[in-house]
């Protein structure tokens, strides 16, 4: 579902992604783990498009990223659901247009639309907020509410990058628990974190360490969650 | 697939609603604009049209020969008197030329002696006015040779210098006119056109986050494009509706001074034009701006 082989990104001199693979199966669940700086972020950024491949191969649910032609990227979009670290919502609109727009660019007619966005809501917790406009949610809040966007599609691949940054330990494992249910549901969850307390909330998961742009052999042990 | 379009087009309209300070004022500016180019087609357009009737009003004085047939000559003049667009006829029998000599020279009883037996001609002077619509190639030339092919006309004569410096003066403006416009139209296209693209960029996070959940080019650009028209549409509207005041305002004022200018309105192509060019110029500039 997703391959990366010898995958490089340099920003001027400096590698921010160095040199590499690894394969995540259909139904996978990895954490994509490291310190600040380790090229979490960067390694997502290049395998949703929004940075081109241009050193090593990079094949994210059956798109070729190294060929991939600028049309074809809302294809491969539509495909992966994305967290992003900064939320990437809209703060002037509400909960659910922010959750709907995911549907509303693929077409998908306002019924299917509504009934999706509100099980997805219903199952985040925001259910009593649809009709709030995001920039007065919390920080907690708009970060379900760029969960849910990102869920909403059923994509097939989930990249999320810190999802749990901005969430007390309680919202994070609450939220652990959706991402497995959704993983059991058959997606491929690639999730960037630095939070080792969530390792745990998913036993089976495999974890890459990055550090320095590459990968380190030696993963963190997954601390036990209290 | 139609109305999707359309639903996308009118999405351009609502989402107007989303940055109301942001539009009112890059509506003002387009308002703006569109009245500033507006008053220029105003000015221009009104003094071609005074122009047109300065170049109308011809006068022309009509000497008969000395020994003409008098009952000729008179029913000439009732002739005459009947023409289209005459404004204004006066006529002197030989006597009454000679009565008018005296008068204006103060000559006393010296030429009145002269009663009876006048050496001068039956004359007349006819002023025309032709309105600018009727002013066609050639006119006062036309009218020129009608009035000397009458029988029993010596010589007639017209003052050419008010019709060639009303002439030469609308060739002039005809000839510089257009790279005024087009200069002047740059001018109104990149401030309209930068205000407009400005705040479309303002909805740079709304496009690139449209763009992260998979949405199509043309989804992002229809809305944004509709914006831009929209704006321009508005701005040119709102920018006659302020001149169109402001014409009603000179107008009274200009018509009661001693000038007694007349000012009109644009002419509707005019007017549609201008609306038409600020429409397309919101429209340019939203594509522009979401290119970028």
């Amino acid at each position: 579902m997703v391959r990366v082989e010898r995958l490089s990104y340099n920003f001027g001199r400096n590698w921010a992604v160095k040199d590499v693979s690894f394969t995540v199966e259909k139904g996978e669940f990895v954490f994509l783990t490291g310190a600040s700086g380790a090229g979490k972020t960067t390694l997502l950024r290049l395998l949703y498009g929004a940075l081109p491949v241009t050193r090593g191969l990079a094949e994210v649910a059956g798109f070729t990223l190294n060929r991939l032609k600028k049309r074809s990227l809302p294809d491969l979009r539509r495909n992966v659901g994305v967290v992003f670290q900064d939320f990437k919502i809209l703060p002037r609109r509400t909960v659910f247009d922010n959750v709907a727009l995911a549907l509303e660019v693929r077409g998908i007619p306002r019924q299917v639309r509504e009934r999706r966005v509100r099980a997805i809501l219903r199952a985040l917790g925001l259910e009593n907020k649809s009709y709030s406009l995001c920039g007065h949610l919390s920080g907690g809040e708009q970060q379900r509410v760029a969960i849910a966007r990102s869920m909403v599609g059923q994509p097939s691949v989930i990249l999320a990058d810190e999802p749990t940054g901005n969430l007390d330990l309680d919202l994070s494992l609450h939220l652990m628990s959706v991402f497995k249910q959704f993983n059991d549901f058959g997606a491929t969850i690639l999730m960037a974190t630095h939070n080792r307390d969530i390792l745990a909330c998913v036993p089976e998961a495999r974890v890459i360490h990055l550090k320095d742009g590459g990968i380190d052999g030696a993963a963190p042990e997954p601390e036990a969650v209290s | 697939m139609i109305g999707r379009i359309l639903c996308l087009l009118g999405r351009g309209a609502t989402d107007m609603r989303r940055r109301p300070l942001a539009q009112i004022l890059t509506l003002a500016t387009v308002s703006l604009v569109a009245l500033l180019a507006g008053l220029f087609l105003l000015a221009l357009h009104n003094f071609q049209l005074e122009l047109l009737r300065n170049r109308g009003r011809v006068q022309f004085q009509i000497y008969w020969s000395q020994n003409a047939d008098m009952e000729l000559v008179k029913k000439q003049w009732t002739q005459l008197a009947r023409m289209d667009r005459l404004e204004r006829i006066a006529t002197f029998t030989p006597e009454q030329a000679l009565q008018d000599l005296s008068t204006t020279l103060d000559a006393g009883d010296g030429l009145l002696q002269l009663e009876g037996d006048s050496p001068l001609p039956p004359t007349a002077s006819l002023s025309f006015a032709v309105s600018p619509d009727q002013q066609d190639e050639g006119w006062a030339k036309r009218l020129l040779s009608e009035l000397k092919a009458l029988p029993q006309v010596a010589e007639v004569h017209f003052d050419p210098m008010q019709y060639s410096l009303a002439q030469n003066w609308l060739e002039a403006v005809q000839r510089v006119v257009w790279p005024i416009i087009a200069f002047f139209g740059l001018v109104a296209a990149m401030v309209v056109g930068n205000t407009v693209r400005l705040s479309l960029l303002t909805r740079g996070d709304e496009v690139e986050i449209l763009h992260l959940v998979g949405a199509r080019p043309w989804y992002i650009r229809l809305p944004l494009l509709s914006t831009g028209a929209i704006q321009g549409l508005l701005g040119g509207l709102i920018g006659l509706g302020l001149l169109k005041l402001v014409q009603l305002g000179v107008q009274d004022a200009l018509a009661g001074s001693p000038l007694a200018l007349r000012v009109e309105f644009l002419p509707l192509n005019q007017a549609a034009g201008l609306a038409c060019a600020a429409v397309l110029v919101g429209l340019a500039s939203s594509w522009v701006a979401v290119r970028s």
